[in-house]
């Protein structure tokens, strides 16, 4: 009994040590203005990840990791190891996902306001939190020195793509894991490790497939 | 007794007959009109029918739903557009809560839930109707091992992190649905050409089909009525700045045409009314022979619609604006009538003394007068086109009438007691002008040749007179739906309006067989450049031969193994059964069709009625499923005839029925004909009209001055046509022979006078005075057209005005003192 109240005792105390602290719109503004003046300072953000990705089509989870770059405001580099390795990479104009498995890849041309524009928009911007106010109503938390950020897109063309967001930067403002809810019940949750600021070579963003490589243009444009 | 003396006492002595064989006409007239009224308001039937084009526009309108339909569209200020995305459902939903709505697009069907299921649903005809060996190559996708290959990579992409594969199985789980629909999606690469949203997203497009029974002038209206009501609460939930609602389609147009032209009756005939009393006025200072002619000049109206009615059983709305024309010119006759009889009392003479004068006078100048100009309106039946046709034949028979009203039941409204007039000042003038022109012609002559001469080497020299021939001009100024079209237009980056090609074949195989070879040689086409795309019904059309063939290969099919392999390949790669259910259900479908006495399937049969993708689906296929239309998109907009001729050389197949139309292609087809009305069909009444005179002067040198004086007239309204800026249209062409039957009238009322004349300021200025009343009432009449909204009334009368303006300018200044110096009377008078 009293071990039981003990555990009881010893988990509210934690809750309480743990709570978090709902920042107000003031806050979130200064939040908001920090991470732009890291932005501006370093632009560059690599970091490994681990992905879980909940889908409908699938009985079970489909579990990846791998390592990303990213520079603001719209070129990434994400690669995945595994089984079933893929390179996604975007200098802004254009995005393409090359699979070493098959040695296929993918090019989907960006500007062209179709729902990929969007759909890499809204993931920008969640990551890069630029302009973020007037695409998502924010709100967020703070929990001991990390803040947790809740982003509802505005826009109707976003709500297609995502429900929601939600952020949690680290310290130093950084992405520490990221969950996104798709409308159709998808989910996908992404754990960030080993963040940097250190500078990345433009050729990152760069990609050629390789010879031999079967390329498709699945929107057709 | 001669016949002017014998109407003189008709007019005088038997008043009682004569007032009851016009209650009688009237009467019988009303009559007809009451009860045999039908009123065609359908423009396209101002255009020829001779032309395969214009039938086959006609029968679009007829047998396509797509005429039904309206074009909503909504449009926000710039910073607005998220708001305008999130309440474009919501404007959606609530139109389709509207009882007169029967189907709404509001974006691509593919974006919708609905829209999928609905392309799944219809993919089982689609795949039976693949050409064999394209459903051979399908069908193996069904194979066990393909199955299993197909999803294994499938899984491997999805963990590689592509959207792909996701996309892909939701829409086709097995793979067969995408091959099935490909002939379908290759046809219609042109919908991407229209898009529902604006690059600028501040406007999005809503097209509803409405449930509206026929497009007649009184359903439309009856149904925009109810449009506005929604127009007027559609934005009920938006919470942005500024939202416009714009509302096109036929039925808007016809709605508003047709109550267009009811303004433009009134207001024309009010106008024309009050211009030409006014000018009556002014020249006669007498209210009674107004009134009369005015009476003569409503009654003529009548007969014509009446007898125009029993003719034709409907009349075109257009044609009506033929009373303008009527009243413009029978208020010649009545002026000249009046005037000379005006004159003779001037002169002593008694009422019916007076009445007999004026007719002997000037009954053979009203005689042909009528005669010339009723064969220039006859003319227009040469024009092949119902609305012209009705129009010349109404205002050949009311100008007939009215040139016998004129002389009769005009002289009901002049009073026996009446005294004559003492103070005539206009008459005065035009003597002292007269007298003037007549003593030293040559300066005023040479002045006139001067202005005519400029002007007509202005109008005839190049650059000629454009030639509007785009739909624009043929609509009414600051239409609603006019603009809304405009405005959508000029924010889309749509294409220009396609050619259509409309097939009709007596089963469904030969209808398949003729859209193979179409779609086959307009994809060379445009391979080669020759045209820029095209779309066409051929993968909706089914082969019955081709599907019977198809379930044949069907029955050696193991069904059974694909169900197993599918099920086995899900458990192993992990997919979830459930989201593989439409795949289960195609297998068993597909299983379903192959019993030989099962009906072969109809994607009409299973595409639902409220889905819409009917839009697309109505495009191409009339009420009567055999009549189709194929659209081609040209390379640049049809402007030309050329275009034209390359295009109807082009795009047909030998042994395929095809019909080639669409708005502008058929308006580029008609060029050469409204040109031919400009020229051939006016030259052949100028020659009529020149050896009318010729017979009528039997005077070599006065009819030289008839001639030249018309040529002026038209060479000045040319001119003046240039330098306003005014181009020609497939309307305002008409004018020319208006305005040559109008200066042949003048110029017979001053030449054969002239030749009669034995005093100069008594005959002469007799005649002109009511020539000048008559101009100017006349040029009145038809500058009042120019009040109407619709342009084809309105272009046809400031052409009109401007030309008979000239005429009159021309008779005045140039034909008197021309006759003068050729033919001296100064003699005469002296003598």
């Amino acid at each position: 009994m009293f071990k039981n109240s003990l555990t009881i005792f010893i988990l509210l105390l934690l809750a309480t040590l743990a709570k978090a602290d709902p920042l107000s719109p003031a806050d979130l503004k200064i939040v908001l203005e920090k991470v732009r003046e890291r932005r501006t300072s370093s632009p560059h953000v690599q970091a490994d990840f681990q992905e879980e990705k909940a889908m409908r089509l699938m009985s079970k989870p489909i579990v990846s990791s791998g390592k990303v770059w990213f520079q603001a405001p719209n070129k990434f580099r994400r690669e995945v190891k595994g089984n079933s390795p893929s390179v996604t990479v975007s200098d802004g104009q254009q995005l393409w996902i090359y699979y070493s498995n098959f040695k296929s890849a993918e090019r989907y041309s960006l500007g062209k306001k179709s729902p990929l524009d969007t759909a890499v928009a809204t993931v920008n911007t969640a990551l890069n939190l630029e302009n973020v106010e007037t695409t998502f109503h924010i709100t967020g938390a703070k929990i001991d020195n990390r803040y947790e950020l809740v982003l509802t897109p505005r826009s109707p063309s976003m709500k297609r793509m995502f429900q929601k967001f939600n952020l949690r930067l680290n310290a130093d403002l950084l992405a520490e894991r990221t969950e996104m809810f798709q409308p159709n019940g998808d989910r996908i949750v992404t754990m960030y490790s080993n963040q940097s600021r250190a500078s990345i070579p433009a050729a990152t963003f760069e990609f050629t497939p390789p010879a031999g490589t079967d390329v498709t243009t699945p929107l057709g444009r | 007794m001669r016949p002017s003396d014998f109407i003189a006492k008709i007019v005088t002595e038997r008043r009682g007959y004569l007032w009851l064989g016009v209650a009688a006409l009237a009467i019988a007239s009303v009559t007809i009109l009451v009860t045999c009224l039908s009123l065609d308001s359908d423009v396209l039937n101002m255009l020829p029918g001779k032309f395969e084009s214009v039938n086959a526009l006609k029968m679009y309108d007829r047998e396509f739903e797509q005429t039904r339909a309206l074009t909503f569209a909504l449009v926000c200020k710039p910073e607005d557009v998220d708001k305008l995305e999130e309440f474009a459902p919501i404007f959606a939903e609530n139109l389709r809560k509207e009882t007169w709505c029967e189907r709404v697009l509001a974006g691509s069907p593919m974006e919708t839930p609905d829209g999928v299921r609905d392309l799944q649903g219809i993919a089982v005809p689609l795949l039976l109707n693949l050409e064999p060996t394209a459903f051979e190559s399908t069908m193996s996708i069904l194979q066990p091992e393909r199955i299993r290959e197909r999803l294994h990579r499938l899984h491997q992409q999805i963990e590689a992190g592509s959207p792909r594969p996701q996309f892909e199985l939701e829409f086709d789980p097995l793979g067969v649905i995408a091959p099935a629909l490909k002939p379908f999606a290759e046809n219609n690469a042109i919908q991407d050409e229209q898009p529902l949203t604006s690059t600028d997203r501040t406007m999005r497009v809503f097209l509803a089909l409405t449930n509206q029974r026929s497009i007649s002038a009184f359903e439309c209206q009856r149904l925009m009525k109810e449009v506005d009501v929604f127009r007027a609460h559609a934005t009920e939930g938006w919470n942005g700045g500024p939202l416009e609602v714009l509302i096109t389609g036929r039925s808007a147009y016809v709605a508003e045409l047709s109550l267009i032209m009811r303004h433009d009756i009134v207001a024309t005939l009010l106008g024309s009314i009050l211009l030409v009393s006014v000018i009556f006025f002014i020249g006669f200072q007498r209210w009674l022979p107004l009134i009369g002619m005015g009476f003569s000049l409503l009654l003529c109206c009548l007969v014509a619609l009446a007898l125009g009615l029993l003719i034709f059983g409907q009349l075109n709305m257009v044609t009506i604006g033929m009373c303008s024309i009527l009243i413009g010119l029978g208020v010649d006759f009545a002026i000249l009538i009046f005037g000379r009889y005006q004159q003779a009392r001037i002169d002593g003479e008694e009422h019916r003394q007076a009445i007999a004068t004026s007719i002997h006078r000037l009954g053979r100048a009203v005689f042909f007068g009528a005669l010339t100009t009723a064969v220039g309106f006859l003319a227009l039946v040469l024009s092949t086109s119902i609305g012209f046709s009705q129009l010349g034949v109404l205002i050949a028979i009311g100008i007939a009438f009215a040139g016998l009203f004129m002389c009769t039941i005009l002289f009901l409204f002049m009073r026996e007691r009446q005294p004559p007039l003492r103070h005539d000042w206009v008459f005065g003038l035009v003597k002292r002008y007269v007298v003037w022109s007549v003593k030293r012609p040559a300066p005023i002559l040479i002045m006139s040749i001067l202005l005519l001469s400029i002007l007509s080497i202005i109008g005839l020299t190049p650059p000629m007179l454009p030639f509007d021939s785009s739909t624009r001009s043929l609509e009414p100024k600051n239409s609603r739906a006019g603009n809304a079209l405009a405005e959508i237009m000029a924010k889309m980056p749509t294409r220009w309006e396609p050619v259509l090609a409309i097939v009709r074949a007596p089963n469904e195989q030969q209808l398949h067989g003729y859209w193979q070879k179409l779609s086959a040689h307009w994809a060379e086409l445009q391979r080669t450049g020759k045209i820029k795309g095209f779309s066409t019904p051929a993968a909706l059309t089914l082969s019955p031969a081709w599907m019977q063939a198809n379930r044949e290969r069907l029955r050696t099919f193991d069904f059974q193994a694909a169900r197993g392999s599918l099920e086995q390949a899900l458990a192993a790669e992990g997919f979830s059964r459930d989201s593989f259910a439409t795949g289960f259900k195609l297998i068993d479908d597909l299983q379903a069709i192959v019993d030989p006495a099962a009906a072969l399937p109809s994607w009409r049969d299973k595409l639902p009625k409220s889905s819409s993708w009917w839009f697309l689906v109505d495009r191409y296929f009339g009420r009567d499923p055999m009549v189709t239309t194929g659209f081609v998109t040209t390379t640049e907009r049809i402007k030309t005839h050329a275009q034209y001729e390359m295009l109807s050389r082009e795009l047909p197949v030998p042994d395929v029925p095809t019909v080639l139309s669409g708005w502008n292609y058929t308006l580029a087809n008609l060029l050469p004909w409204a040109q031919r009305q400009l020229v051939i069909i006016s030259a052949l009444m100028a020659l009529f009209d020149a050896v009318l005179l010729a017979i009528l002067y039997r005077d070599w040198r006065l009819w030289i001055i008839q001639e030249l004086t018309l040529f002026f007239a038209v060479g000045a309204m040319l001119g003046t046509m240039k330098l306003l800026n005014l181009p020609l249209n497939l309307l305002n062409v008409l004018a020319f022979r208006l305005v040559l039957a109008i200066g042949v009238d003048y110029g017979i009322y001053v030449l054969l006078i002239w030749q009669k004349a034995k005093q100069l300021e008594h005959d002469v200025a007799g005649v002109m005075k009511p020539v000048l009343l008559a101009g100017l009432t006349a040029v009145s009449g038809f500058g009042s057209l120019g009040l109407a909204r619709n342009p084809s009334l309105s272009g046809l009368g400031i052409a009109c005005a401007i030309g008979i303006f000239w005429s009159l300018v021309a008779t005045i200044f140039f034909t008197l003192p021309a006759a003068a110096a050729v033919e001296p009377k100064m003699w005469r008078e002296e003598r």
